[in-house]
């Protein structure tokens, strides 16, 4: 059959599509129909079932803070998930607390997605609450005067604006805090 | 299927009385561009290399910071420079495998000078931090707009040139290149439009559809389009098997496009849908192989004119690399090996030997083929050219392995959570400085090969054509 490719354009470019669409559709249309929790935000109010909490969405100030965090291309260094590998909730974790690992349902509002592919720098995922303002102030000007050995570069016009870089710092602060993950309630703010 | 490329291959060579001219304006543009984009990433590509040594190296500029420039050396090694090169190639081979003269040379001159205008325009926006933030599709909407358009022009003279064909049967080449146009309208209307329309999990499986497929249905088939025909015309071989480069065409349409979840193992994704992506990952081996058995077994007895022929030195190599790449890419889908490479420096390392070590090396072959035939004359220097591909080479298996290596190690570390994550980043420190020093070399690779091309077409030295 497809020996009439050889000489019949039409027939080969017909043929090439369908070939290319099954798999297309069956990998991008159905999975979010079949699995819901792609859509549906986070909500838990059972301890019984993992930490519990509400995914709310983002006021104007951090989706400021967001699309700085876009604008300067932070996504490439860091990653947004942590993975369901033992070593991630561990990494991730804070004071003792393992990290929840990251679920779909935690990132129905993102747009666009910020899940990353490369950690030249950590994830990001759970860092809401880990910091305070004051650290993040001294780390944006210089990281190296907090964390020796750092290769991020220095964002001084952010912390020189105070409008953008308190808007940014108020994104990272609701970093995966859909899930109330922290017994202690010891949220740095 | 040789006697077919001979017949329709005239080149600017002195061609006897009747015989088909061809114009070739368009791809002369298209190749020109490529070679001087080649050229200015080129130099980003080095500046963030560097970054990485000296983190504060341009750091209090904006526009010069990493994650500006990031973005700019992808977008522009991608679309600046391979892309144009390959579609400069396309517009040389189509008409010569069809045995009729370009449809329109007007039309694609307008392609060439609106690719141009969309690249500068990317250049702009970049900088100045205008980025949609999704990976490979960073451009602002009025530009994604215009590489439809651009597409969409390129499709059409392509296509209209094949459908006035002299000989019937189609060489393989002309069938990816057929693939190439179709796919790629396809995979980028999903990764630049589709993604609007979605968020979270949906939007990122949608976006790593469009990235896999950028890469596996977008340079992979005009890459081998192109290795398909210089392979067998620089050897003056003909090709091992019609039959086995149709099984590889056909396998590649079916299985690349299931696998863009494999970007996300272990991630925020359902777990059917990553072992989904695993499986056809590891079936990709049914058409790398395929294809690379096809041209080893086409080189059988002619290694010998390795020595003498610098793009079939560029073009084995890449074949070597494609083997490798796309036998990495497999094996790092497997969730055991995910869980160690993925996220690290490893990653660099393999998408650098794909787009860079196959897919540029072929289009790097195919302009040093097509330049003298192009221009009508011998190439600028031949010694330089040899110079380009040992600089290239040996800068390219710095840059890959150390990479490799670095990447492993960093995985390993990872996994171990008593080690802090800053002392990762230390123990990358030597790893990076390699780097940056096989990125320069490569970069010198680049500005011979530039000068090269650019000196034979300004007409540095006049000489007849070989």
């Amino acid at each position: 059959m497809l020996k009439k490719a050889d000489n019949n354009a039409l027939w080969a470019v017909i043929a090439s599509l369908v070939l290319f669409l099954i798999g297309g559709l069956l990998t991008t249309v159905v999975p979010p129909l079949v699995d819901t929790s792609w859509s549906k935000p986070f909500e838990n109010t059972d301890p019984a079932k993992g930490p519990t909490g509400k995914l709310v969405k983002l006021n104007a100030q951090q989706l400021q803070g967001r699309a700085i965090y876009i604008r300067e291309g932070c996504w490439y260094c860091h990653t947004q998930q942590v993975r369901t590998l033992l070593a991630d909730t561990k990494r991730y974790g804070w004071r003792g607390v393992d990290a929840p690992i990251s679920t779909p349902d935690e990132f129905v509002n993102d747009s666009p997605h910020m899940f990353g592919t490369k950690r030249t720098g950590p994830d990001l995922a759970r860092v809401g609450g880990k910091y305070d303002e004051q650290w993040h102030r001294t780390h944006f000007r210089n990281p190296r005067d907090l964390v020796k050995g750092s290769v991020m570069p220095p964002y001084p016009w952010i912390v020189n604006n105070p409008v953008e870089f308190q808007a940014l710092v108020a994104y990272l602060q609701t970093l995966g805090r859909a899930k109330d993950w922290r017994p202690a309630n010891d949220y740095e703010k | 299927m040789q006697e077919q490329i001979s017949k329709a291959e005239t080149g600017g060579a002195p061609s006897p009385a009747g015989a088909l001219v061809h114009d070739d304006t368009t791809a002369r543009w298209f190749i020109v561009s490529s070679v001087a984009y080649f050229f200015i990433v080129g130099i980003i590509a080095v500046l963030i290399a560097a970054k990485f040594v000296w983190p504060d190296l341009m750091g209090t500029i904006p526009w010069l910071t990493y994650g500006r420039l990031r973005p700019l050396h992808v977008n522009g090694m991608l679309f600046g420079w391979l892309l144009a090169a390959d579609m400069g190639l396309t517009y040389y081979i189509i008409p010569r495998l069809c045995g009729v003269k370009l449809w329109s040379e007007k039309l694609g001159l307008a392609t060439a000078v609106l690719w141009n205008f969309i690249i500068l325009g990317a250049v702009v926006s970049l900088l100045t931090g205008w980025n949609q933030g999704w990976e490979y599709a960073e451009l602002p909407m009025f530009l994604d707009v215009l590489v439809v358009v651009a597409w969409i022009m390129f499709g059409a003279n392509i296509f209209m040139t094949i459908s006035q064909r002299k000989y019937e049967a189609m060489y393989v080449s002309i069938w990816y290149i057929m693939g190439t146009i179709v796919w790629t309208a396809f995979v980028y209307l999903t990764g630049n439009f589709a993604t609007l329309f979605a968020t979270g999990t949906n939007q990122a499986n949608l976006n790593w559809m469009y990235v896999h497929n950028a890469v596996g249905l977008i340079f992979t088939p005009v890459g081998l389009a192109i290795a398909y025909y210089m392979i067998p015309r620089s050897s003056n071989t003909p090709l091992y098997s019609h039959k086995l480069s149709m099984v590889g065409f056909w396998s590649l349409a079916f299985v690349y496009v299931w696998t863009g979840a494999h970007h996300m193992i272990h991630g925020p994704i359902s777990q059917w849908l990553q072992t989904i992506a695993i499986a056809f990952s590891v079936m990709l081996l049914i058409p790398v192989w395929a294809a690379v058995y096809n041209f080893f077994a086409t080189m059988k007895g002619q290694w010998h004119q390795l020595r003498e022929s610098v793009p079939l030195k560029f073009l084995m190599s890449g074949v070597v690399f494609y083997l490798l790449t796309c036998f990495q890419g497999p094996m790092h889908s497997l969730r055991t090996v995910s869980a160690i490479v993925s996220k690290t420096d490893w990653i660099p390392g393999h998408a650098h030997m794909a787009v860079l070590g196959t897919f540029s090396f072929f289009a790097i072959a195919g302009i040093y083929f097509a330049v003298p035939r192009l221009w009508g004359k011998a190439l600028h220097s031949e010694a330089l050219a040899n110079w380009s591909y040992w600089m290239m080479m040996i800068g390219g298996l710095g840059f890959f392995v150390t990479l490799w290596l670095g990447g492993f190690w960093q995985g390993w570390q990872w996994n171990n959570w008593s080690i802090p994550f800053i002392d990762t980043v230390v123990a990358l420190k030597p790893i990076w400085v390699v780097r940056f020093f096989s990125g320069v070399l490569i970069f010198v690779g680049i500005v011979m090969f530039a000068y090269n091309v650019l000196a034979t077409a300004l007409g540095a030295k006049e000489e007849p054509a070989v």
